[in-house]
């Protein structure tokens, strides 16, 4: 008896060995969310929708950006950096040495695309989100300016891309085939006009600044109009922009009186600024975190390496940086005795002669750097790592740029451009707002202009492009006509899908 | 009774070999006859068997004897079993006779590891046993090793290959096992093939250690003490170039670049500075101390265990140490026979300061001391110099008599003296305190039949404290502002577990089965950490965080780990036919929070069989072959190393931007990476057959082959980048092979006083990546890459796991002709850029230029062999052990020199490089800016041989006459003199062949093992 109760005790207690709860092993996610259970708030909403903007200023984790890429690619700069080998995306965008597998081309697409993604999420989810009707319109336009915003950079450097206003499904990711450009342009223009009459004209700088605006979107879409020679159309879309005369705006938009002021960290968002790109001091972007935080990489890239302020009184406090991108003496020849050569070169040549600094002749140097959005001591983030996390922004379209591009447009459609005409006044507002004297509304004068004012902006292979002199200009560089214009088709997006490479670079697109 | 004529009555005594003791109840019988007799109480038999006939003496525990009947009177001395066949196994959840083990399982015991200079667990492994690869990340005091079984099971992404680390049943991650007391070890078993492993399933594909740690025994109380102390240095100095040299060299490059000479005069420069002498420490010191007391009655165990460590580094010493205290009780209590409760409880303190780059080409004191040139003083002093740049910059370090530490004009970047390097972090330490262990209770309701139920956890906390002063060592490396920084963790791991068990024995039949059912929880940590600045302290001693700098000031940070949580049922069938047909069965059912939603649950079987022909009736007992097993097995595991969540769709954080002037990220999310409810854990099937025997009476040999075949290694296929989403779903779809044989040959002998034992081992492995993603030759997560020359291994198809990627060296152009007579089929110069003394690499890919296509492989960092010897010698009070291990087979990847610091310093094999006049052919010219990638380009130039064999210690030790120790009330008193690391024979030209890491044998500056000098003293009581 006693030993058949054991029996059953041992039983029993063995029963308990076959519990298993399959739920036991569901941990919390904690800081991971379903997606079937976001956007369901209008917090939410706005994060999707920041999620969007994050694109603007995007940079890669190999320290790739737009501005960098296409200024490599231009007249104005070498690639620098310490050795041939130094970013060597950068290298082979320099000598025009790039094939499909480059990892600049590779970022241009992925950034691109991503932005789209993300932008065609948004406008999914965005309907459940609980907004209030005026705050939903003004996200939905928002992010349709983005979208187009993103759409004008990949077809203007790809050509032949994809058109996606939707989510693609993961079982239909391979059946995606590429569209004619001018559907992209098509798109990319209808977006921004149902976009504008819902943007706000102007946005509180201090809580607000970098935000989509009507002016933005206007001054956008005269750049897609310039980009298919529509000049009538663009020039109407640049008056809208910069007023009837300068400083007339309606959106308040007013060119700097101090050039230099443009770059002062502490001047973001001032009445020149139409699109800004926006960076922070405080997001602690580490060597592991490169590209994925919100300090401005650019600072430290064109940085002198191993600068030394030797005579500290007289040094500038440049922070030590890369030394990439670096004016070639041909650029700094053109803006020499130009006023705005203070602020737009870092002379270190002169400075070095005068035995005030040294630095190391690193590779391709010629002794220019870029003095706009150099990295400096008195601009350098409180904490962090020191090189990365620059807070200072950058223009991605300005008062200056929209004031020449309607004189070269108002010029390309056939408008009167003499003394006294709206091209005329436009033009040689942005001379006189550094204390030069007009000059006549002619292609080699805006050219030139465009030049100077906007060095190190990004605008000047895009612009040599559109203008048709690349082949001329960049043939030094090893720019092939019929073949450079655009970017080639990342090698990777061809494998076993419908995507086919554009003609230019040996495919059949 | 039927007496034959030639029948003769056999009288004699048996009596043990060691002190002559007589030997009751051994068994005498007459070979292949049934007739057997036992000894008396005094040893003494009869038997009356045929003239010539062969008596067989057996008794438990020792060797039997056979011996020919000559005369009517047969003494016989019987001594221990050197088969150790009574030894017992730990096989996961209990324990097996050795002799009737049917998986692989090899075993290290505490005898081995007695007064070894062993300071953690995994260095008690390297080299004693078969099929393990063992490699030391760095030679810094404290730090862990790189350990694998039988080869890698995973190469995705960030892929675990670690072994399952369990001690006293409680399973410890990874990085936590140097918390281990090496001297409380009684046993390590491991599990090598699957047979045995399937006991712990899902986490058990790359091998399961199972540590056992001493209890009390039955018996009188042992009271041991054992200190040694010694000196350490560096066994080898790399070597660099001296001023003069340097110069000459820079000279040189400078001409061949059309550059005017940097160097007026080389030979004025002399010696210059020898940065190794600056940070290597030859009487770096070291100490352990261990003592323990165990004891125990028939109802209560006890053993109890202190031991302190402390060493320190022989490398920038001020900054490099090393201490450790250990505590454990370990306790059983019987209160009634059928009751057992217990607990088992290992505590740990340890407290390191550390280099922080101790194998990294990106700053840190060896790698400052080979790439700064020799021309820097360490210390200026030169008036003329002091009172200019760059020592009149604000914060330049300075030595107490006030010169400023050199600063290299030429070497910059991470390169910086290292001797102001090391006071900028002088006084920084981390910290950890660990308490692992369990409490368990057994009872057993009826004989053999056993419940048991034990609670087990890992609570840790851990963190550091540091300081950063002001400072300036170069352009590049300098420090504005002060700041404090501290870091606190916490970790609370736990399992329960429950196990049934029960034993029949039916004549020869043995049976046992038990059942298991486990609750795991792991990964449960915390982290927190908060940055101080603009602090007043000017030291590390100063700093703390009651000076409060203002809210501005005060920066934090902190994570979550995400838990880990595995769910288990278990089943174990052991069986055995009077030992001699023998059998295993094991089925384990794992869920973990990592399986995909489709997939939650896991089974992994086993079966293992054995057959001792030895046992068998047609056996004759023999002198060659005393005990012969031969043993096979099959069985699945799995390694549950997934990541979390990967089977769900989520949103991310982190598409931050800004708006405004707020200086302030504003959070974005978007949807994460693809995902995949199918899901699932990276399996593992094993087949296992080999062979166990003692021959000679004297050897004991063990034999195996194995065969690997891991499936669903996870892989994230790339998705096009036009779908624009964060990521693909990871997959379970690639396949690996890992094949083997292992060997393990022992030798005991006694020859007068004599005793003699030698171990050896010696592993073959073969690795193999059998599958990727449709349409991929190679993939390149886990690659090593360095600096501007990218990634330098590479995982292919049909090759091992990162093996070294890179160009085909031919040999160094010698002539302008043979440059311009390079060129591709179509006519054009392969290398353009090239002049003499270049090097040539090989069109691969038949076109018409040299690029990144024409690249192969080059070597594998995995040896193909391991081995181990150990050698034990003990001659009356004097004792002697010798061990070393070896590999074979593989290749180092030696990066010492930066490649963009143009003027870094050289190796002295730079002066062997091609001239004119020296017309080498396998060193290329020196040139700056390397216009045809000499260095760049990775090659064979990189690449040496990492064969070694290493005498790891040498002990010599006299135990003191018992008339003596017992003066002191001692049992036993020795001392002892060792050595470790005495001797390293290798090739390898930099400081150490032995380097660990997720691919092994990659030298950037490895900071190398010491070799030490101790003496030491054993007591026991």
């Amino acid at each position: 008896m006693k030993k058949s109760i054991l029996y059953i005790a041992a039983i029993a207690a063995s029963t308990q060995l076959f519990t298993s709860c399959k739920k036991q092993l569901d941990v919390n996610p904690r800081e991971r969310i379903l997606e079937t259970s976001y956007y369901k708030t209008p917090s939410e909403a706005l994060t999707s929708l920041i999620s969007v903007y994050d694109i603007l200023g995007n940079q890669s984790s190999g320290y790739l950006t737009k501005v960098n890429i296409l200024s490599a690619g231009s007249d104005d700069h070498f690639a620098g950096g310490d050795s041939p080998s130094d970013i060597g995306d950068l290298q082979t965008i320099n000598n025009y040495t790039l094939t499909s597998t480059s990892g600049a081309a590779s970022h241009l697409w992925s950034k691109g695309f991503t932005g789209v993604y993300r932008a065609n999420v948004f406008l999914q989810k965005v309907a459940n989100a609980g907004l209030d009707d005026a705050t939903k319109t003004r996200y939905i336009a928002e992010v349709k300016a983005l979208r187009a915003i993103y759409y004008f950079d990949l077809v203007k450097l790809f050509k032949n891309i994809p058109l996606l206003t939707e989510v693609v499904e993961p079982n239909a990711m391979y059946d995606v085939v590429q569209a004619p450009a001018d559907q992209v342009y098509a798109l990319v223009i209808k977006d921004l006009t149902e976009a504008i009459p819902n943007l706000p004209p102007t946005v509180p700088a201090a809580s607000q600044g970098g935000r989509l605006t009507q002016g933005a979107a206007h001054a956008v879409l005269g750049k897609v109009y310039m980009w298919q020679q529509k000049w009538a159309e663009a020039a109407a879309e640049f008056a809208l922009v910069n007023g009837p005369t300068p400083g007339a705006s309606q959106y308040g938009y007013k060119l700097l009186a101090n050039y230099a002021d443009l770059w002062n960290v502490k001047n973001k968002f001032n009445s020149e600024s139409i699109l800004e790109l926006v960076y922070n001091t405080t997001s602690d972007m580490g060597w592991g975190t490169v590209g994925s935080r919100e300090g401005n990489v650019m600072s430290i890239l064109v940085g002198p390496r191993n600068y030394v302020p030797v005579n500290a009184a007289l040094a500038p406090d440049y922070i030590s940086g890369w030394s990439f991108l670096p004016f070639t003496k041909d650029f700094f020849d053109l803006i020499h005795f130009d006023p705005r050569n203070k602020a737009t070169v870092a002379n270190l040549d002169s400075l070095e002669k005068a035995g005030i600094v040294t630095y190391k002749h690193a590779y391709a140097n010629t002794g220019y750097f870029i003095e706009k959005y150099a990295g400096r001591v008195s601009t350098k983030a409180g904490s962090g790592q020191l090189e990365l996390n620059f807070g200072q922004d950058m223009y991605e379209i300005r008062l200056a740029d929209t004031y020449l591009l309607e004189a070269e447009s108002l010029l390309k459609s056939g408008a009167a451009v003499g003394a006294g005409t709206k091209a005329y006044t436009m033009f040689n507002a942005v001379r006189a707002r550094v204390g030069l004297n007009p000059l006549p509304v002619t292609m080699d004068n805006i050219m030139r202009e465009r030049r100077l004012e906007l060095a190190a902006e990004g605008h000047r292979w895009f612009d040599l492009v559109r203008w048709g002199l690349a082949p001329t200009v960049l043939a030094g560089k090893g720019f092939k006509a019929g073949r450079n214009e655009i970017f080639p088709i990342p090698e990777r997006e061809l494998a076993n899908s419908k995507i086919v490479q554009s003609k230019e670079w040996g495919g059949t697109k | 009774m039927v007496l034959f004529a030639q029948d003769i009555t056999v009288t004699g005594k048996v009596t043990d070999e060691k002190d002559g003791t007589p030997l009751p109840g051994v068994t005498v019988k007459q070979e292949n006859a049934a007739k057997a007799v036992s000894t008396d109480a005094e040893g003494r038999y009869s038997i009356q068997v045929p003239n010539g006939a062969k008596l067989v003496f057996r008794l438990v525990g020792m060797a039997p004897k056979t011996v020919t009947v000559t005369s009517t009177t047969l003494n016989v001395f019987l001594s221990a079993d050197t088969r150790d066949l009574t030894d017992v196994v730990v096989v996961g959840y209990g324990t097996q006779k050795k002799s009737v083990v049917t998986g692989s399982i090899s075993s290290v015991k505490a005898k081995d590891l007695e007064s070894m200079p062993i300071n953690r667990v995994e260095q008690a492994l390297q080299g004693r046993t078969s099929g393990l690869t063992i490699a030391s990340g760095n030679g810094q005091p404290g730090s862990s090793s790189t350990v694998r079984v039988r080869g890698y099971t995973s190469f995705a992404s960030g892929g675990n290959n670690d072994p399952l680390w369990v001690v006293d049943g409680v399973i410890v991650d990874n990085g936590g096992i140097g918390y281990l007391n090496q001297a409380d070890i009684e046993s390590i078993e491991v599990l090598k093939d699957a047979a045995s492993q399937a006991i712990y399933g899902a986490r058990a594909a790359n091998g399961v250690i199972i540590i056992t740690t001493k209890k009390g025994k039955v018996g009188s109380i042992n009271v041991n003490y054992n200190a040694f102390y010694g000196t350490s240095a560096p066994a080898k100095r790399l070597n660099l170039l001296n001023a003069t040299q340097y110069a000459t060299i820079r000279n040189e490059s400078a001409a061949n670049s059309g550059l005017p000479q940097p160097y007026a005069n080389p030979a004025a420069l002399g010696e210059g500075t020898n940065w190794q002498d600056q940070v290597f420490n030859d009487d770096a010191r070291r100490q352990t101390h261990e003592f323990s007391i165990s004891g125990g009655s028939e109802k209560f165990t006890i053993y109890s265990s202190f031991g302190y460590i402390d060493q320190d580094g022989i490398v920038a010493s001020p900054i490099s140490k090393w201490n450790r205290a250990n505590v454990r009780i370990n306790s059983t209590y019987k209160p009634a026979k059928w009751v057992t409760i217990g607990e088992n409880l290992g505590y740990s303190h340890a407290v390191n300061s550390s280099l922080g780059n101790t194998n990294s080409e990106f700053g840190g004191p060896l790698s400052s001391a080979i790439n700064l040139d020799p021309i820097t003083p360490v210390v200026e002093t030169n008036p003329n110099l002091i009172n200019k740049s760059p020592y009149t910059i604000a914060n330049t370090l300075r030595n107490a008599d006030g010169f400023p530490y050199g600063i290299s004009p030429i070497v910059g970047q991470e390169m910086t003296n290292p001797v102001a390097y090391m006071q900028t972090r002088l006084g920084n330490y981390s910290w950890d305190h660990n308490i692992v262990g369990n409490v368990f209770a057994e009872i057993e309701p009826i004989t053999n039949l056993k419940f048991r139920s034990t609670l087990g956890t890992k609570v840790a906390f851990y963190g550091g404290d540091s300081f950063t002063p002001l400072f300036y060592l170069n352009s590049s490396s300098k420090n504005d502002k002060k700041s404090f920084y501290r870091e606190i963790n916490t970790v609370l791991n736990y399992n329960w577990e429950n196990t049934l068990s029960y034993a029949k024995n039916f004549g020869k039949h043995h049976a046992f089965i038990i059942l298991g059912q486990g609750y795991y929880m792991d990964n449960n940590t915390r982290s927190l950490n908060t940055t101080y600045q603009n602090i007043i302290a000017n030291n590390f001693y100063e700093a703390n965080l009651n000076y409060d700098p203002g809210t501005a000031n005060k920066l934090v940070g902190g994570s979550d780990g995400t838990l880990h949580v595995v769910n288990s049922l278990f089943t174990r069938v052991t069986y055995d036919y009077d030992e001699k047909y023998l059998f295993t069965g094991i089925m384990r059912r794992d869920g973990s929070s990592r399986f995909g939603t489709n997939n939650r649950f896991g089974y992994f079987p086993s079966f293992s069989l054995g057959w001792v022909p030895s046992k068998e009736g047609f056996w004759k007992e023999n002198n060659v072959v005393n005990f012969l097993k031969i043993r096979g097995g099959y069985g699945v595991t799995g390694n549950d190393a997934l990541g979390d969540f990967r089977y769900v769709s989520l949103v991310s954080s982190g598409r931050n931007y800004t708006f405004g002037t707020t200086d302030q990220s504003v959070i974005g999310w978007s949807p994460a990476a693809l995902s995949n409810p199918d899901l699932k854990w990276e399996e593992t099937r094993q087949t296992n057959i080999g062979f166990d025997a003692t021959l000679f009476t004297n050897f004991t040999l063990s034999a195996e082959y194995y065969k690997k075949k891991t499936v669903g290694v996870l892989q994230t296929p790339d998705i096009p980048l036009y779908v624009g989403a964060a990521g693909g779903p990871t997959q379970n779809v690639g396949d690996m092979e890992n094949t083997g044989f292992e060997f393990e040959l022992g030798y005991r002998k006694k020859i007068g006083e004599l005793n003699l034992g030698i171990n050896g081992n010696i592993s073959f492995l073969k690795n193999k990546v059998t599958r990727l993603l449709p349409g991929k030759a190679f993939i390149e997560d886990n690659a090593q890459s360095f600096q501007t020359m990218g990634n330098f291994t590479r995982t292919g198809l049909d090759r091992s796991f990162n093996e070294y990627y890179g160009y085909d060296m031919l040999g160094i152009f010698q002539t302008q002709a043979e440059i311009d007579s390079y060129v591709g089929p179509g006519g054009t110069k392969l290398q353009p850029n090239a002049k003499p003394g270049d090097i040539k690499y090989a069109n691969l890919n038949g076109d018409e230029a040299i690029n990144s296509s024409d690249r192969t492989f080059l070597g594998s960092p995995i040896p193909k062999y391991t081995y181990g010897l150990t050698i034990n010698l003990a001659y009356k009070n004097w004792d002697l052990v010798a061990f070393g291990n070896g590999v074979g087979g593989n290749q180092i990847f030696q990066g010492l020199r930066r490649l963009d610091v143009t003027y870094a310093n050289w190796q002295t094999k730079i002066l062997d490089r091609w001239t004119p006049g020296n017309p080498s052919t396998t060193m290329p010219r020196i040139v700056e800016s390397d216009p045809n990638g000499n260095y760049i380009k990775f090659s064979k130039l990189y690449l040496e041989k990492g064969d070694y064999f290493r005498l790891k210690t040498l002990q010599v030790g006299y135990t003191l006459p018992q008339r003596i120790s017992n003066k002191v009330g001692a049992q036993k008193v020795r001392v002892y003199l060792m050595s470790e690391n005495l001797w390293t024979i290798t090739d390898y030209t930099g400081y150490d062949p032995e380097i660990g890491g997720t691919v092994l044998g990659v030298d950037r500056g490895v900071y190398p093992q010491a070799r030490s000098f101790m003496v030491g003293l054993n007591v026991g009581f």
